[in-house]
């Protein structure tokens, strides 16, 4: 099978030109498929082509099958890759494209399917010997959810079957919560993924959620490529991602990565896939939680501590070049640290905010890299994830990366919409984080006790209101204001201000 | 020259090629380096300050040492009246969509219970009743998108 000529990118934001950068290195062009929303974005603007698929709502454009599949065949695409998210873990989408005579990037519909249920994937997993959190697949009844919640004991996790990225999930701490979770967990279940089906399964509170990437061929050469440790959560999401993990020694190094590649084996893997961990630090227990048969976004920190390129390798593999690398030659350097600048406001429970971006400064420097989807000017709008950008870092070791990173934070400059980058600046200073002790709760728990700086409770400083006061005097400078009476916005004369320093 | 951020009063004076800046108990001395698309470089006190500084309306958005803080300008003498008592008005805590309206006008309350479901980046935001009472009026309907901060039951 020969390279494939021209490829779409059947996603949007920082992923679809994450993916259009690596298209370019292997001289391939590209097709950006785009809403109304994203008329402007930028990944529209950065490919070789780019076609209109629909209306803002991601059921009338990106979650469309048919639409991307005739935009395909329109632009004389060879080739789909799904990014993340959307339609990146459908099966029948995967399926849909192999008819359509076109090649997908990624896994064979058949992974995808049985990775994709997380109650078949569990039942599979307990079969080829890898470890599972104890519970429940295929209960119904509200009464079968509550005999098995007393019998694993509270709390509990119910989470969609179908599921993924922490939507269609609910913690349960007692049983007066149990009946609701289950409710709200459906209706999210059913509206994000058309399945209502449920697991439930012991809750572990202050455990570290740490995966594996693992990467294959289609020639049934599979490797891992190591840990990403991911216990900074907040709603189940991921804000901080790193690798090496503080916590893995090498010898559970090892075994883990054996069982993720036992995992994936187990499927017929093949392409970038990610096997989920929950590692118990008290007991050094790990368990499969889920597989995602698709590119992370926390793909760079590996990108940059094994030095192979995941994206140029996903389309490499999938247009049937082998992958070179055995597991004895691949090896971890240094230290990488992601940090996910999100459009949402940490006091005010981490909910998006949206908005015009008024300034957007990307940090520069050695060893700082950053994927971003957004520019100055850029709208945010609700119809999408508040993701605005990737910031990723690498250094010779932990300590010199989490100094790396917290520089890079403070040289971020986002305004016009609220963003978590002040909040991530708390995260790396506290000791619980310097220290490598931070659980998937982490930061509910340590946001309720005050030890982590309470953002509702950040006061304005002398400094910045000064700042403010300053820049405002060149509005009432008498000259500016004229020319200013016609400019959009009234308050943004920068160019006239060497008028009031005399 | 006075002017309020958040209820703080500064007071900038000029003095040559700088300015006097007091701010409650503090005062500075403040020069302007340079000033160019948004970025202020400063000296306050004899120390090297860049900040970054963007407006919409009444909103400030400054940046100094790597701390973003969104601060509105108080507009004139007179604070803006408010449409709503905010005792009894529960307004959109994010832009979104109205999933589901689990009330009607005139029904008893309670405390906890929820009134309303919003939808916004695939995530679900359930409206709380803060307190037991009546619902008043309903302002918005299933299917409708609402802004942030908009009104969306008023209960008594």
């Amino acid at each position: 099978m020969s390279m494939f000529k021209k490829i779409l990118i059947a996603n949007r934001g920082e992923i679809a030109i994450r993916i259009m950068r690596a298209c370019k290195e292997l001289d391939i062009k590209t097709v950006a498929v785009y809403s109304d929303a994203d008329k402007n974005s930028l990944h529209v603007q950065q490919a070789d082509e780019a076609m209109h698929i629909g209306a803002a709502s991601p059921k009338e454009s990106y979650l469309n099958v048919d639409k991307l599949i005739q935009a395909a065949h329109a632009s004389k695409a060879d080739a789909i890759h799904p990014g993340y998210g959307f339609l990146s873990e459908n099966a029948s989408f995967t399926a849909a494209v192999a008819s359509a005579q076109l090649a997908f990037i990624g896994p064979s519909a058949d992974s995808i399917r049985a990775m994709g249920d997380k109650a078949e994937s569990k039942i599979a997993m307990k079969k080829a010997g890898v470890p599972t959190v104890p519970g429940y697949e295929g209960l119904e009844s509200e009464t079968d959810f509550k005999k098995a919640a007393d019998e694993i004991e509270y709390p509990v996790l119910v989470k969609a079957s179908a599921g993924g990225g922490g939507k269609g999930m609910r913690v349960v701490n007692n049983e007066s919560e149990l009946s609701e979770a289950i409710e709200s967990a459906r209706r999210e279940a059913l509206n994000s993924f058309g399945d209502e089906r449920l697991l439930i399964e012991k809750y572990l509170a202050d455990a570290h959620h740490i995966e594996f990437q693992v990467f294959g061929d289609q020639h049934r050469h599979i490797v891992h490529l190591f840990e990403r440790e991911c216990s900074v959560q907040r709603r189940h999401q991921k804000i901080i991602e790193e690798t090496p993990s503080p916590l893995l020694t090498p010898a559970l190094r090892k075994e883990m990565g054996e069982a993720a590649v036992k995992a994936a084996k187990a499927v017929n893997y093949y392409n970038a896939g990610t096997i989920e961990f929950i590692v118990d630090p008290d007991t050094m227990q790990y368990y499969f939680l889920e597989m995602n048969t698709r590119l992370q976004v926390e793909h760079p920190v590996t990108e940059l501590t094994t030095g192979l390129d995941l994206v140029q390798w996903q389309i490499r593999v999938a247009a049937g070049e082998h992958f070179p690398y055995t597991q004895e030659q691949l090896t971890q350097r240094g230290h990488a640290i992601e940090c996910r600048v999100y459009a949402e406001d940490p006091a005010n429970g981490f909910l998006p905010s949206t908005g015009k971006l008024l300034q957007y400064i990307e940090p520069k420097g050695p060893g700082i890299r950053v994927d971003s989807g957004f520019t100055a000017g850029s709208d945010v709008t609700h119809f999408y994830d508040p993701l605005l950008a990737k910031l990723i870092v690498n250094a010779e070791n932990r300590d010199a990366a989490i100094q790396k990173m917290q520089a890079a934070l403070k040289d971020f400059i986002v305004h016009g919409v609220v963003t978590n980058i002040d909040f991530m600046q708390s995260v790396l200073t506290h000791e619980d984080f310097t220290n490598g002790r931070v659980t998937t709760r982490w930061v509910e728990k340590t946001l309720d006790s005050g030890s982590l700086l309470p953002p509702t409770q950040k006061r304005a400083s002398a400094l910045h209101i000064i700042t403010a006061a300053l820049a405002d005097l060149t509005i009432v400078n008498p000259k500016s204001s004229i020319e200013n009476r016609n400019e959009p916005d009234p308050y943004s004369p920068w160019k006239q201000i060497n008028g009031f320093r005399n | 020259m006075k002017t309020t951020f958040d209820q703080t009063i500064i007071d900038l004076i000029p003095q040559g090629k700088s300015y006097r800046a007091t701010v409650g108990d503090q005062t500075v001395d403040v020069e302007i380096i340079r000033a160019k698309d948004g970025q202020l470089d400063l000296l306050i006190d004899g120390e090297r300050v860049t900040a970054y500084v963007s407006s919409d309306g009444a909103k400030r958005w400054v940046t100094v040492n790597g701390q973003t803080l969104m601060l509105t300008k108080a507009s004139g003498a007179k604070r803006r009246g408010s449409g709503h008592d905010q005792g009894s008005a529960l307004v959109a805590p994010m832009p979104g969509l109205v999933r589901s309206v689990n009330v009607v006008e005139e029904e008893t309350i309670m405390k906890g219970q929820t009134l309303m479901v919003l939808e916004a980046m695939k995530m679900e935001i359930r409206i709380q009743a803060p307190r037991d009472g009546l619902v008043k009026k309903l302002l918005v309907k299933q299917g409708q998108t609402v802004e942030r901060e908009q009104v969306l039951i008023e209960i008594e």
